[in-house]
């Protein structure tokens, strides 16, 4: 599996199409992306990254770098987001991180 | 050359950005303004910036909307900051272009003017897209805006670098 993560519409699933030679239509058949949504109130994280690392490619858009947001709720999802995506790039081959449409490997 | 840094708040890009243009053989130094001054706190500002970059021997140039009118008299080094000012100005100031797609095409246009116009240009802009989504309305236009106009700069730029605290890290650097 490879992880691509990286900020707000910085170019992540534009990315992974060149990185899989497919079209954006195509993409779903191969790729999962926002995965830190399903973090959001998921009980067994470590399930999850098991689930999503099944996939060639997954991508989570980073959350984490705000103010520590006042709603509990909105505070436990961002804290969920995060650790997801550490386990996700701990078990993928590769980690990519994509800013202003350029990747650099991280993993 | 044409070198995109960008960074979050107080990351030390500015100066960092600074310090590329100081660098640079080509002068004169002209530092494109992109901050209106609304009040005397403002202008303060403003008037303190201009005499620490007067030092440098910069001249500064305003610009708050329409890049693409700037005319620079010679081809020397340019200093464009920021691409966060100027598209909240193009999108919210009556005299901006007011739409997403006219904002986008004025700053992209106007970089493209710039780089005709000089031998040397750094552009600083804003990494604001690691906070979530969870804002006013209205902020989502300006947060597709910026990013827009990034990875089309990055495109056209020769390097790009993400500055973190004061250091830099390259996604992209000139060949040879």
């Amino acid at each position: 599996m490879i992880f691509i993560t990286g900020p707000l519409y910085s170019g992540k699933k534009e990315y992974a199409c060149r990185l899989l030679g497919c079209s954006r239509e195509e993409l779903g058949a191969h790729a999962l992306w926002d995965v830190q949504e399903r973090a959001k109130n998921c009980a067994d994280l470590p399930a999850l990254a098991d689930e999503l690392a099944r996939h060639e490619v997954v991508i989570a858009t980073e959350v984490g770098g705000g103010v520590v947001p006042v709603d509990p709720d909105e505070r436990a999802a961002r804290e969920a987001a995060g650790r997801l995506s550490c386990l996700l790039a701990q078990k993928a081959e590769r980690v990519v991180r994509v800013l202003c449409g350029l990747p650099m490997v991280l993993k | 050359m044409f070198t995109l840094v960008v960074g979050g708040a107080a990351s030390g890009k500015s100066e960092y950005a600074e310090g590329l243009v100081l660098a640079s053989p080509h002068r004169p130094r002209y530092y494109i303004a992109t901050m209106e001054p609304f009040d005397e706190e403002g202008k303060a500002r403003v008037e303190k910036h201009r005499r620490m970059r007067a030092d440098k021997e910069f001249e500064t140039v305003e610009c708050y909307f329409n890049l693409p009118s700037v005319r620079l008299p010679r081809r020397g080094t340019v200093l464009l900051e920021c691409i966060g000012n100027l598209a909240a100005n193009e999108l919210y100031s009556p005299n901006g272009a007011g739409s997403m797609a006219g904002a986008l095409s004025a700053i992209t246009g106007g970089v493209d003017v710039l780089l005709a116009q000089c031998a040397d240009l750094v552009v600083v802009s804003n990494e604001v897209f690691t906070g979530g989504t969870d804002y006013a309305d209205g902020t989502e236009d300006y947060l597709r805006l910026v990013a827009g106009v990034n990875r089309a700069l990055a495109q056209r730029a020769d390097r790009v670098c993400e500055v973190v605290c004061g250091l830099p890290r390259y996604y992209k650097e000139a060949a040879g």
